[in-house]
């Protein structure tokens, strides 16, 4: 007999309004800039400092704005078929390290922020936790990081973006602090210019596209009409199990980035939002800064005399460096997933937004069951395969290790992962290497990542799971990330031929390299308009 | 009665299957055949996900985690490791010794070989250990004073013993099914389908899962000799020292090797001028044992066969009174080296 209907019903979740005027951009919606210029102040005078704050207030770019312009974004790529260059926007975005809020407001303000790791700040201490080398043989892992850390302390970060260079420039000149705001106004340490490769839009310097996996985050725009921040494209699932917002894009509670919203618990279920140690703290979020820089010569070389060495071996036949290379990150360069495509890039998927990130590791992914009405397919590609004489993607790889998806990590079930997911903003610096040879210049990633908390979030991918030989599952270390101390970093990987036996690549140095970075709070707009600029 | 194999409980109670949990003694292995060999490794945290908090950022409750103790009370250590925390006269820490290994093994020696468990305990736990202090009569007392009080020589958490490890592996190689048909595969409602151990913690949903995972593919499994539970290793890239000193040489393994270690103790190595108290991990002072337990990952190892050898139809989840959950006690029941209870 079939079942009633009522029991097939799903209760509605009610999501929370998200205060758009008072969350920075960039944090929920992201700036998603080819041009990105990053400016490290120090602040002198605090009078000053509020003035200047004063005066770039209404530039602090807002979700509302960002939410709109990428929508608009969206709609014209999706009529033309490419990106609508006329299409301008410049943005700008601030955060504040410990010591800059503490002086803005009260070393007990600037205490009851709820995160250890921002309260010790990104020195000593939290870049040996992070496993950062000590290049000259140093004690202070930050001691030659040209800014942050120990000897480049930054009180304020300054994020702006545009898609158009010149706007950029002329942004940063009318926003930074100049002699108007007064001599002892915020003085500019640093100052660093991200770029969208050119050569290969989208694509970090060891070749591969980045920024293809973000979480959904939920939560309204609008509540009439129904606006939500992250479109909804899938069926909800049973209850207890995960919900997607598109295929491989989990949705996450507000609360997991910005503060003063409901967040998802260790098991999964919604839990009001925590209290706050002050009302101002609302709607800001943690803020990450790594200037990450990439040997990438050195890189090319390692997969290319790794892979020669593999290619004898009876588990990986005539492997490629560009093979090798995808098992590393999980990705091949184009972005499509290893999972989905074991043999070989495919572009065509990679280019697919509903299938480049729908894949599980540990389970055959199940094929998307679409809302109905919202007139999408997904491509038809191979779906992700379980292998069974051992893993298709490496558990080292990359992107396993800072998601694990579907498998159970050393840390719970896969519903725990959801309160380790970050929202990542990074950008490319320096040029591009066209040549084998390292030129010497410096290149690699600004990598920015907003979460709620960075020793639950940022830290735990970085120490407990990248640097880590035995979590999130066993395997190895993450050789694009991972770092340590003592040992050669190690990954496991499994052949690719059935029924021969895997290898252990041991990587005896790190092509990524920390070269300063901070850790920093993103206040909403309310309270930098009510409290840092008044006092 | 000494038995060759488990019986294949869950499959035969429900209709039809094959065993895959297998007792490599008697039934041999087909040989390992997961690559890389790491697969077959599952690991968690040390420090009992039960004790941490729960919005971001939220501070682990690790005074929670290590209330004082008196004889005859468990540990509410449940992740297969447990320590025990020694201060001196003003308060600070002076070690914090770590065990993962299983009480029946010390009950078995309670009843075989008394004189070896007290040497154990004069060894590990301190020189002024008595008989007396550890047997009422001739039975053993494995919530004596000096593993709880005063020391923790093994596991005193009820569910932390070998045989419940071998059971769980055991219950996780049945594939089930949920009320619509559907194999439950995730790992938190396998755990409850199941009903093998505890689905709060780090370890029981990640052993279950990996070891159903290993079913699913149609594989035998079991766990690997010697069976066991143990620390693969600290993570103390963080762990400093006044004067930003390393603390090379703190953690010291006493029973075991790396990577296989049963118990391990962090202190200062012989004439260092400093107390744990001194240390700091990532800027933090070390108040509590469970700030070490945190950047400890265990681990074990589990063995599967030749993939695609069984394909077992997946079984409805255990209802009030579990017939698997009974039949594998039954058959457990009969293993030879099992501690009184
Ligand atoms: C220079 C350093 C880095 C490089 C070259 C790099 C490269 C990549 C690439 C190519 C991807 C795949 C594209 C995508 O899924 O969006 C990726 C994904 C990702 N990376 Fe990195 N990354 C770097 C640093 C980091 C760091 C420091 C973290 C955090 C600790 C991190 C966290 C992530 C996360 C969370 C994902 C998405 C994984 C997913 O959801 O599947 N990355 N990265």
């Amino acid at each position: 007999m079939p079942r009633a209907k009522s029991v097939a019903r799903k209760k509605l979740v009610s999501e929370p309004l998200l205060d758009v005027h008072e969350i920075q951009g960039n944090i929920l919606a992201g700036f998603n800039k080819d041009h990105q210029r990053l400016v490290g102040l120090r602040i002198r005078g605090v009078a000053e400092a509020r003035k200047w704050l004063a005066r770039i207030l209404p530039h602090v770019s807002s979700l509302a704005e960002v939410y709109q312009f990428n929508a608009l974004f969206r709609l014209r790529r999706s009529r033309l078929g490419r990106d609508p260059v006329c299409l301008v926007a410049s943005w700008m975005n601030i955060a504040f390290s410990r010591d800059g809020l503490a002086q803005l407001t009260s070393d007990s303000d600037a205490a009851a922020l709820p995160d250890a790791a921002f309260q010790i700040g990104l020195t000593k201490d939290r870049a040996d936790l992070l496993g950062d080398p000590t290049p000259g043989g140093e004690t202070d892992p930050t001691a030659r990081w040209v800014i942050g850390g120990t000897n480049h302390p930054v009180d304020i970060l300054m994020i702006l973006a545009s898609d158009d260079k010149t706007r950029l420039d002329s942004l940063v000149v009318q926003l930074r602090p100049a002699p108007m705001d007064g001599l002892s106004a915020p003085e500019i340490i640093w100052e660093e210019q991200g770029e969208t490769r050119t050569d290969l839009p989208g694509h970090e310097h060891f070749g591969f596209k980045d920024g293809v996996s973000q979480p959904g985050v939920r939560g309204l725009i609008s509540r009439r009409p129904r606006i939500y921040l992250t479109p909804r494209l899938l069926k909800a699932p049973g209850t207890g199990e995960i919900a997607f917002a598109k295929p491989g894009q989990p949705l996450i509670w507000p609360g997991q980035f910005v503060l003063g919203y409901p967040f998802g618990d260790r098991d999964g279920a919604m839990q009001p939002a925590p209290p706050l140690g002050r009302a101002w703290f609302k709607n800001g979020s943690f803020l990450v800064f790594r200037r990450l820089e990439q040997n990438v010569a050195g890189f090319s070389a390692f997969l290319k005399a790794e892979a020669d060495r593999l290619s004898k071996t009876a588990g990986f036949p005539g492997i490629s460096a560009e093979h090798l290379g995808a098992l590393f990150v999980g990705r091949w360069p184009s972005g499509a997933p290893v999972s989905r495509t074991p043999g070989g890039d495919n572009p065509d998927l990679a280019a697919d937004s509903l299938s480049n990130n729908d894949f599980l590791f540990t389970e055959d992914t199940p094929p998307p069951v679409f809302l109905p009405g919202v007139g999408v397919t997904a491509g038809t590609f191979p779906r992700a395969m379980e292998g069974s004489k051992g893993p298709v993607c490496p558990h080292a790889a990359h992107i396993f290790k800072v998601n694990p998806r579907d498998s159970a990590t050393n840390l719970g079930p896969d519903i725990d992962t959801l309160t380790r997911r970050i929202l990542r903003r990074g950008i490319p610096f320096g040029t591009p290497l066209t040549s084998l040879e390292d030129d010497g210049a410096s290149r690699g990633l600004h990598f920015l990542s907003y979460q709620a908390s960075i020793v639950d979030q940022f830290e735990i991918l970085q120490q407990n799971w990248a640097n880590n030989t035995g979590a999130p599952t066993s395997g190895g270390n993450d050789l694009i990330i991972g770092q340590t101390k003592t040992a050669a970093r190690t990954m496991d990987l499994p052949s690719l031929v059935p029924s021969q036996g895997g290898e252990k690549i041991s990587a005896p140095v790190e092509w990524v390299k920390p070269t300063g970075g901070g850790y920093f709070f993103a206040p909403s707009i309310g309270a930098i308009r009510d409290v840092l600029a008044v006092g | 009665m000494k038995i060759t194999q488990f019986d294949a409980p869950g499959n035969i109670a429900h209709g039809g299957g094959t065993c895959q949990f297998y007792n490599p003694v008697t039934h041999g292995l087909t040989g390992a055949d997961v690559t890389p060999a790491s697969a077959g490794e599952i690991t968690w945290n040390g420090f009992p996900r039960k004790f941490l908090g729960t919005a971001p950022g939220g501070a682990a409750d690790f005074a929670g985690a290590e209330p004082t103790l008196t004889s005859g009370h468990s540990r509410n250590q449940d992740e297969y490791l447990e320590w025990h925390v020694t201060r001196n006269g003003s308060g600070k820490i002076t070690s914090v010794e770590f065990t993962c290994e299983g009480y029946d093994y010390y009950e078995f020696l309670g009843r075989e070989a008394a004189d070896i468990l007290l040497g154990l305990y004069q060894k590990f736990i301190s020189p002024a250990v008595r008989h007396a202090d550890l047997f009422t009569g001739a039975q053993y007392q494995k919530l004596n004073r000096w593993n709880t009080a005063d020391g923790a020589m093994h596991l005193t958490q009820q569910a932390n013993n070998l045989f419940a490890e071998v059971i769980l592996a055991a219950e996780a190689t049945v594939r089930r099914r949920d009320a619509v048909g559907r194999e439950v595969t995730a790992a938190i409602p396998l755990t409850k389908c199941s009903q093998f151990g505890d689905a709060r913690r780090n370890s029981d949903p990640t052993i279950g899962s990996g070891v159903n995972g290993f079913a699913r593919q149609g594989r035998m499994i079991t766990l690997a000799n010697p069976v066991g539970l143990y620390i693969d290793h600290l993570d103390d890239a963080g762990f400093r020292l006044p004067g930003d000193l390393p603390v090379d040489g703190w953690f010291q393994i006493l029973r075991g090797t790396p990577a296989h270690t049963l118990r391990a103790v962090f202190a200062p190595p012989r004439g260092a001028a400093f107390t744990v108290s001194d240390v700091t991990i990532g800027g933090i002072p070390i108040k509590f044992g469970g700030q070490i337990a945190q950047n400890i990952t265990m681990r074990l190892t589990g063995v599967a066969s030749v993939a695609n050898n069984v394909q077992n139809t997946p079984i409805p989840c255990e209802g009030a009174g579990g017939a698997v959950h009974t039949a594998i006690a039954v058959a457990a029941s009969r293993l030879p080296t099992r501690g009184a209870s």
